[in-house]
């Protein structure tokens, strides 16, 4: 890296046209007649097509340069200037560029997959925004602003998981993963507050030169983790995940594979500095929990997206686990990796369940289509799809000469060297990160055999045919970025251009690791073969053991009870308290009525009555009655005589 | 005590009983006999106060012709019938403290003044025969005063019979 | 006789105030005039004890004498307003002629 380098004006422009493009389709595509919302989609892949070329100007430009920074005020409050500020490394410039282009080819695959489809612009729109939100957070060179985008984010994921707000699972879904996320993002405001009240200053550049408070910088750090939790599910707040597969496959794709369950790990990297030892333990933990129920979990799904979301689950549990393990690169490497090959995944999936819902609309045979035990023996009918699905379901189970390969072996690696000489505990988390990546090896293939190989049960009186070319492209693009290729040029060796690229960390290369994990992986094969037929019916791996429940049963009675409790407390104290506020309020307008009626209206009264009074007793004098005359001239001579003779 | 004296108290005592039931009578007559009795005592207290030409007048023309007048009056605005003219009092309390004020003033004022004979004047002879040096002062001394008194009391006598005489024919 | 002049002015005082009680609390006009009688009696009672303190002098007999013709005048021109007003409202009661009420 060179020490200074000066951005040109093409770059700043580039930049801007990276993230206006999505933001422009999002605003376009409520502009767009409802007659013609086939336009939007066509539209919308345009301009994201537009925003790809205009990252990979700013990947180019920016690669290996020192960090372009950007800064200015955005608000000031009591005292403090909040700044907002991009930040593009070599990290942000490459995510930038997957999340632009991976958005890209989804809205590509779209406009075949969504065809039709009642709410398009709608959906085009939230895509477009998603995108534009995701951009955000990668650029954000400051916490506050990428908690904003962040929160941009999951509101945008609510609204694609929602996309089909008419099924009430999908309703329920976009409503649960909105609030888990909201716990975690209460966590994640807790740990931006301590860091705020420590450093006086968010951005990302000025908190590494903070003087570490270790106490403090665990609690924040752990905060920050929270939000981490929610977004890229982590144990203990994975449930939205699985749930979020109702939403259509493409954002299943681009939000639940790709990109924003990934920026948790993104930001995990990014503030990896703010992380203490004990937290970074905390974080190797639950990642290695995660990663081991996804893939438990994931051997006993039937339905191809749970499958899927379980999966993901689990990778992102090995890429925490590699975050936690101090090993950001690794993780990184991971991150990029598997949000191409599992990108593809859910896309071919996706392809596999509209082919087979068009095919069923036709012959209007009723079945389950996302569940592997209705499917079988695809192969001959969707050779392409079929060919896709096991490229990209090689580098999801780490198969030599697949991207996968290099980014497992790369977290192996990283933990190799993490648990140091001698026997701990961090030796059990690699033992579990081996056997997650063995289980990666049986579900991936045992979902890919049952889909595609064996006989024909449901599927053999439709008529399938591959999907359109619109949908084909994307898959191809995404399954040709998971071959080992691209991320470096040894298969074997994951310390490419890219892994030393985005760290400072030396890259430690074991050749045993990669033997090893290679002859692992072939092991795991042949277990997945004779074990093709045995269904893991177990209960308890179909709903993660039954996690879900357990939050139900631990959390959320209790909290709903507390909730019940405050609100009759709320109901009874304060209400009462309101009321009795009230009704003193009452009592003393009624006290100051009764004063201005008696006493201050009085006194008037009294002042007018004490002259009607003194009016008519002087009147009385006037009565026109002799006697009366006589009498008070008397009494006037009496008062006369004593006045001045005595 | 002598005759003079008893006399004196004599006739004090009747006009001022007189003068007191004068205020709890309720019938006119009776008041009007009342009053005669005061004016007839006073006449005599005047004859001890060596005023005997006061005194005679204050009989003719007072007992003898005022409340004559003043018992016609009652007599001619009592209603037919012949029933007594019987009264009623008002403000009794008002007028009650009024009257106990003045008489309670009046008689600390006097009682405060010694009113001592004058020792000059005391020396001087009384004329023994009042009343002719009255007539020689009327006519002589007062004799304007006397002539006007005469003048007032025809405009009185022919005022009072203009404004009791009926007028029937002015009323509306 | 050796009657002290105060004897005199007390009783002079007294017919005096009665005299106004009675022209203040009787519902009834020929008693007023009796009671204004009872006045004028007091006064001359009065004018007649002073003249007494200054025996060669008659001026407080002559006042008194004068005083007694003014009260024919007076006695005379009130009956007639009385019995004018009683021909004009047919009543006695001095209240009831309220004319000058405003």
């Amino acid at each position: 890296m060179d020490a200074i380098h000066t951005y040109s004006f093409f770059f700043r422009f580039c930049l801007v046209a990276a993230l206006a493009f999505p933001l422009l389709s999002f605003a376009l595509s409520f502009y767009i007649s409802e007659k013609y919302s086939w336009i939007t989609s066509v539209l919308a892949s345009f301009l994201l097509l537009l925003g790809t070329l205009a990252s990979a100007v700013v990947l180019y430009q920016a690669w290996n340069h020192s960090p372009f920074t950007y800064q200015r005020e955005w608000f000031s409050l009591a005292g403090y200037s909040f700044s907002a500020g991009l930040h593009i490394n070599n990290i942000s410039a490459l995510m930038l560029f997957i999340v632009t282009g991976v958005s890209f080819l989804v809205h590509l695959y779209s406009v075949g997959y969504m065809a039709g489809d009642a709410g398009i612009q709608r959906y085009f729109a939230m895509l477009g925004f998603f995108t534009f939100a995701m951009q955000g957070i990668v650029v954000s060179g400051n916490l506050l602003m990428t908690f904003v985008f962040w929160e941009l984010v999951g509101f945008s994921s609510y609204m694609l998981i929602g996309h089909w707000h008419e099924i009430p699972a999908a309703a329920e879904a976009s409503k649960r993963a909105f609030i888990i996320n909201r716990v975690g993002d209460a966590g994640f405001l807790v740990g931006l507050m301590i860091v705020w009240a420590h450093g006086h200053s968010f951005d990302i550049a000025a908190l590494q030169q903070l003087p570490v408070d270790p106490t403090w910088m665990t609690l924040a750090s752990l905060g920050i983790f929270c939000g981490i939790v929610g977004k890229s599910a982590q144990f203990p707040l994975f449930t939205w995940l699985p749930d979020a597969m109702v939403g259509p496959t493409p954002v299943s794709a681009l939000i639940h594979a790709a990109t924003m369950v990934a920026a948790g790990v993104f930001l995990l990297a990014r503030v990896h500095f703010l992380f203490t030892v004990p937290s970074l333990h905390v974080v190797a933990v639950v990642g290695c929990i995660t990663a081991l129920l996804g893939a438990v979990s994931a051997l006993a799904q039937h339905d191809i997206k749970k499958i899927l979301a379980y999966s993901t689950l689990s990778q992102l549990g090995l890429m925490v686990v590699a975050l936690g393990a101090g090993s950001p690169q690794a993780a990184l490497l991971h991150l990029f990796t598997h949000a191409f090959f599992k990108a593809c995944l859910f896309l071919a999936a996706g392809a596999v369940i509209h082919t087979l819902h068009q095919a069923q609309h036709q012959s209007h045979v009723h079945f389950d289509v996302q569940d592997i035990r209705n499917l079988g023996g695809l192969q001959k009918k969707l050779p392409f799809t079929f060919l896709i699905f096991v490229i990209s379901g090689s580098a999801l189970a780490g198969l030599p000469f697949t991207s996968g390969f290099l980014s497992k072996d790369a977290i192996l690696t990283a933990l190799v060297q993490w648990k140091g000489e001698g026997f701990s505990w961090k030796l059990l988390i690699l033992a579990a990160v081996a056997l997650v990546s063995f289980l990666t090896v049986v579900y991936t293939f045992r979902m890919i055999w049952k889909i595609f190989k064996g006989t024909e049960t449901a599927t053999a009186r439709l008529y399938v045919s591959e999907p359109p070319a619109v949908m084909r492209a994307p898959m191809a693009v995404l399954a040709g970025v998971s071959l080992w290729i691209w991320f470096s040029w040894n298969p074997f060796d994951f310390s490419g251009w890219m892994y030393v690229n985005i760290g400072e960390a030396k890259p430690f290369h074991s050749g045993i690791v990669s033997i090893a994990s290679a002859v692992w992986v072939i092991l795991a094969l042949g277990v997945a073969y004779f074990t093709r037929q045995v269904a893991f019916g177990s209960s308890w791996l179909l709903n993660a053991f039954y996690f879900d429940r357990f939050l139900k049963q631990f959390v959320e009675k209790p909290i709903l009870q507390l909730a019940a409790l405050t609100h009759h407390a709320d109901k009874k104290w304060i209400d009462g308290f309101l009321h009795a506020t009230a009704y003193a309020q009452l009592v003393v307008a009624h006290l100051t009525g009764w004063f201005d009626r008696a006493i201050v209206d009085g006194l008037v009264d009294g002042v007018a009555g004490a002259a009607r009074g003194l009016g008519s007793f002087t009147r009385s004098f006037q009565g026109g009655k002799i006697q009366l005359y006589i009498f008070w001239a008397t009494f006037g001579i009496i008062i006369f005589i004593i006045w001045t003779l005595l | 005590m002598n005759a003079p004296s008893f006399l004196f108290y004599f006739f004090e005592i009747i006009a001022a009983g007189a003068a007191g039931a004068l205020l709890f009578v309720r019938n006119v007559f009776y008041g009007a006999l009342l009053v005669i009795a005061v004016l007839l005592a006073l006449a005599g207290l005047y004859i001890l106060a060596f005023a005997e030409f006061v005194a005679v007048t204050q009989i003719l023309v007072y007992a003898g012709g005022i409340l004559v007048v003043i018992i016609f009056g009652i007599m001619l605005t009592t209603r037919l019938g012949g029933k007594p003219l019987v009264i009623e009092h008002t403000r009794s309390i008002s007028a009650t403290l009024v009257g106990l004020a003045f008489f309670g003033t009046l008689v600390y004022l006097l009682s405060r003044e010694p009113f001592e004979a004058h020792p000059a004047k005391a020396a001087a002879s009384t004329p023994l025969d009042t009343t002719q040096t009255l007539g020689v002062l009327l006519m002589s001394d007062y004799v304007l005063p006397f002539e006007t008194a005469g003048i007032l009391l025809l405009m009185a006598l022919i005022g009072a019979a203009v404004i009791a005489s009926e007028r029937k024919s002015k009323k509306v | 006789m050796n009657v002290p002049v105060h004897h005199f002015l007390y009783l002079g005082a007294f017919l005096f105030s009665a005299g106004l009680v009675v022209v203040i609390s009787k519902r009834n006009t020929i008693m007023v005039l009796l009671g204004l009688e009872l006045m004028l009696n007091a006064s001359n009672l009065n004018l007649v004890a002073f003249n007494r303190l200054h025996p060669g002098n008659l001026q407080g007999q002559m006042f008194a004498i004068f005083v007694i013709v003014v009260a024919v005048c007076e006695a005379a021109v009130g009956l007639a307003i009385v019995l004018r007003i009683y021909q004009e409202y047919q009543t006695s009661v001095p209240d009831d002629v309220n004319e000058l009420n405003l």
